[in-house]
């Protein structure tokens, strides 16, 4: 960890002077991502923050009319004492713990391998395991879905003639299932990050590791992952922010098993009660109860990280 | 993760848009008190999700000058399309008419999403309609829609299985156990009919078994959906479910339809819809003429039977020209050109009397080994009165689901489903008893 690359050296280049326009010119750059953040982020935040504090209170047998009324914390209670929500942090967390270190382990296996075969060969690897990633994650999850339905799979039915009776989309298997499609569809943008990071591992390292008798394994795994810890980071970083956020694949596979319900994860909880129940000051309460522990996660994650680094 | 960080704020901005347009609309002054014009003109909007509706609205218009229907298909429930039209009626974008199911019109009516329409139809029409029939349009002492359909909860069975099993059509739900434990002896693969764990067949089931999950005492919702007559319905499927009897499984998904091409699935636990459906997911493995339609078994010595599922047609609060909309929804629901029209594409079992001879006459009926619609119509005779879908269904909707799934079994899915119920409408404000 003691290794540290000077990029570009600064000294050969003239210091540009920092003064006259600069803060008109820092505002011509910054504020179109202002305004775009302001409306798209913010406010939408803002908005929903204001909604969750109210709720829609109908009287008697219902049909006299709604009202809204302020009720404070009301509906962060109601979400936090429901139990299909807090099963559904339940099952986001299993998915977590299957899904990162799978996830890194293969993104970080396939990176280490492109890093030790021949620069043409390179291309076309890092090409071939890009290419799920094109692949829309509504399309990527209902393909799988086809591929995991006993009755229609080719897949399934080739496994029951080899004497295999397996049910992808069981109550036991539907969360690797999910795993395996997110991994699937995932592990090449990793793969570009981490391979990325590898190509700037100074190479008067790597000769050294060599001429201390390190063969390719021992340098892959003591040289290069440690020299790219920040990369895993940051990979780990979007990929735990990525998993609070999981809804298309059960969206998807809830279609096509009982196993996933309409309120399985978080997400699908606020998107059933926003549009399913109507209940949008629900919907809004939950989203932002996500929102923050997403913020946590990300703060947590950053912490530990750059705390790796700076040891 | 890029993309479905995009995706996520697409959609932050996409409902807090929708919202705020909300938010512009209810701001804007309300249109005119509508008046029953004699000869409205102009033009309105019409969505809906069953098939064939672009013909009737093709229809309408070449039958008179005055009004002009422009018709949009939308998905169904499955798939979102109430989500559509109640983001669609939030920003003032709506339709002039929508059909909504049974189930979801007390929703629309309680957010005052859909209006009245009892200053706009005349009580003549209205009180055509049986009793049953109107209770589920009628919420508060007003009218919020015109029945479409009432199909009775029909069942369907492969008629040379049951031959082949040695057994005759089930009149009582014990016959049903020993006729599918007959067609379980007879081919250990096949199954007498699928239960569906995504749409459980339970409301119908239990509404036949005389059950009423919503009714009003005493000013009050009263959920009783844990009821004798529910837990008796579920603890029997259980046991069907558990001994193998029939096959637990998604209905109308790929899964199913293979199932019933094979042979694995004989039967279905449907409406009178299920006839159109059915056609079209077994022609091509040559079923026609093997499936039957039959009275759902009884419980007791008498026959009872429900309504499965079930449209009306509705005008939503964002219709500007409400008088062409109503003279619309009238053709739509009472008038036999509308049924003929819509030809064959679906097998409706109508609720205006009298249309239901133009329907047998258009409906792919010649598919079955028997008259479906004297089934239909018989069936339709036996269906228990008074029955309420409550106040805000979409409640019990989700918590069933989750129930059927997760519950061990479907006795306590009927549990969780009741306290679900209670807590979510005790939410709403509403006064709730069990």
């Amino acid at each position: 960890m003691s290794v540290r690359t000077s990029g570009p050296s600064r000294s050969t280049t003239k210091p540009r002077p920092i003064q006259g326009t600069g803060g008109r010119t820092a505002a011509i750059f910054l504020v179109p991502f202002f305004t775009v953040f302001l409306v798209a982020m913010i406010a939408p935040v803002v908005y929903a923050v204001g909604l969750s504090l109210f709720a829609e209170q109908r009287s008697g047998l219902g049909f006299g009319g709604a009202e809204t009324v302020f009720v404070g914390l009301g509906n962060y209670v109601d979400v936090l004492q429901n139990d299909t929500f807090i099963a559904g942090f339940a099952r986001l967390a299993l998915y977590c713990v299957l899904y990162v270190p799978t996830l890194l382990g293969v993104a970080l296996g396939f990176a280490l391998l492109l890093d030790a075969v021949v620069a043409k060969a390179r291309r076309a690897f890092q090409l071939l395991l890009f290419l799920p990633h094109a692949v829309p994650g509504v399309i990527a999850a209902l393909i799988w879905a086809y591929l995991y339905t006993p009755g229609v799979s080719p897949i399934v039915s080739a496994l029951a003639s080899g004497g295999i009776q397996i049910d992808f989309l069981s109550v036991h298997l539907v969360l690797p299932s999910m795993v395996n499609i997110a991994v699937w569809e995932w592990a090449g943008y990793n793969v570009i990050i981490l391979f990325t990071a590898l190509q700037s591992v100074p190479r008067e390292v790597l000769e050294a590791a060599r001429v201390d008798g390190a063969g390719e394994i021992r340098t892959a795994f003591s040289i290069k992952t440690p020299l790219i810890a920040p990369a895993l980071g940051v990979a780990l970083l979007f990929t735990v922010i990525g998993s609070l956020q999981l809804f298309t694949e059960p969206k998807i596979l809830s279609t096509a098993t009982t196993a996933v319900t309409s309120t399985w994860v978080p997400n699908m909880w606020a998107y059933d009660a926003a549009f399913n129940r109507n209940n949008l000051p629900q919907a809004a309460a939950a989203s932002i109860i996500l929102a923050l522990l997403a913020g946590l996660l990300s703060w947590v994650v950053t912490r530990f990280t750059s705390k790796g680094n700076s040891r | 993760m890029n993309l479905r960080r995009t995706s996520f704020a697409a959609a932050a901005l996409l409902s807090a848009g929708v919202l705020l347009a909300g938010c512009a609309a209810s701001a804007a002054p309300e249109s005119d008190k509508p008046t029953a014009a004699e000869n409205p003109t102009g033009e309105i909007t019409f969505w809906s999700s069953l098939s064939g509706m672009a013909d009737v609205a093709a229809a309408f218009n070449a039958s008179q000058d005055d009004i002009t229907v422009t018709f949009e298909e939308i998905p169904n429930a499955a798939n979102g399309g109430y989500t559509k039209l109640s983001a669609a009626i939030e920003s003032g974008t709506g339709p002039d008419v929508a059909g909504i199911e049974y189930v979801s019109l007390p929703g629309f009516a309680a957010s005052e999403q859909v209006v009245p329409i009892d200053d706009l139809v005349s009580e003549d029409v209205l009180g055509e309609y049986s009793e049953q029939v109107r209770e589920l349009v009628t919420f508060g002492g007003a009218t919020y829609g015109m029945p479409y359909d009432a199909p009775p909860q029909i069942m369907w069975y492969r008629q040379d299985v049951l031959d082949a099993a040695g057994v005759e059509v089930p009149t009582t739900w014990e016959e049903f156990e020993d006729a599918a434990r007959a067609v379980k002896a007879a081919n250990p693969s096949a199954y007498l009919t699928s239960f569906f764990m995504n749409e459980p067949q339970l409301a119908p089931l239990s509404w036949q078994a005389g059950s009423k999950w919503f009714s009003i005492e005493d000013e009050k919702w009263k959920v009783a959906i844990d009821d004798k007559a529910s837990t008796k319905v579920a603890d029997y499927w259980q046991k069907l479910i558990d001994e193998d009897l029939v096959k637990a499984q998604l209905g109308f998904s790929d899964e199913w339809t293979a199932d019933l091409n094979s042979g694995v699935v004989n039967g279905w636990v449907g409406g009178s819809w299920s006839a159109s459906g059915l056609k079209t997911r077994t022609e091509a493995s040559g079923q026609a003429g093997k499936w039957i339609a039959a009275v759902p078994p009884s419980w007791g010595d008498e026959p009872t039977g429900a309504l499965s599922g079930g449209t009306s047609f509705a005008i939503t609060e964002n219709s500007e020209n409400q008088a062409a909309a109503a003279k619309f929804l009238e053709y739509l629901t009472t008038n036999p050109a509308a049924v003929e029209a819509r030809g064959d594409v679906g097998t409706a079992y109508l609720a205006f009397p009298g249309l239901n001879e133009v329907a047998s006459k258009v409906a792919p009926t010649d598919y079955f080994a028997n008259d479906i619609y004297e089934v239909f119509d018989e069936a339709s005779s036996h269906v228990v009165g008074g029955w309420s879908w409550g106040p805000d269904y979409d409640i019990t909707n989700t918590a069933m689901r989750d129930a059927v799934t997760t519950a061990p079994t479907l006795g306590d899915a009927l549990e969780q489903t009741q306290s679900a119920t209670v807590d979510g409408l005790d939410q709403l404000g509403l006064d709730v008893s069990e």
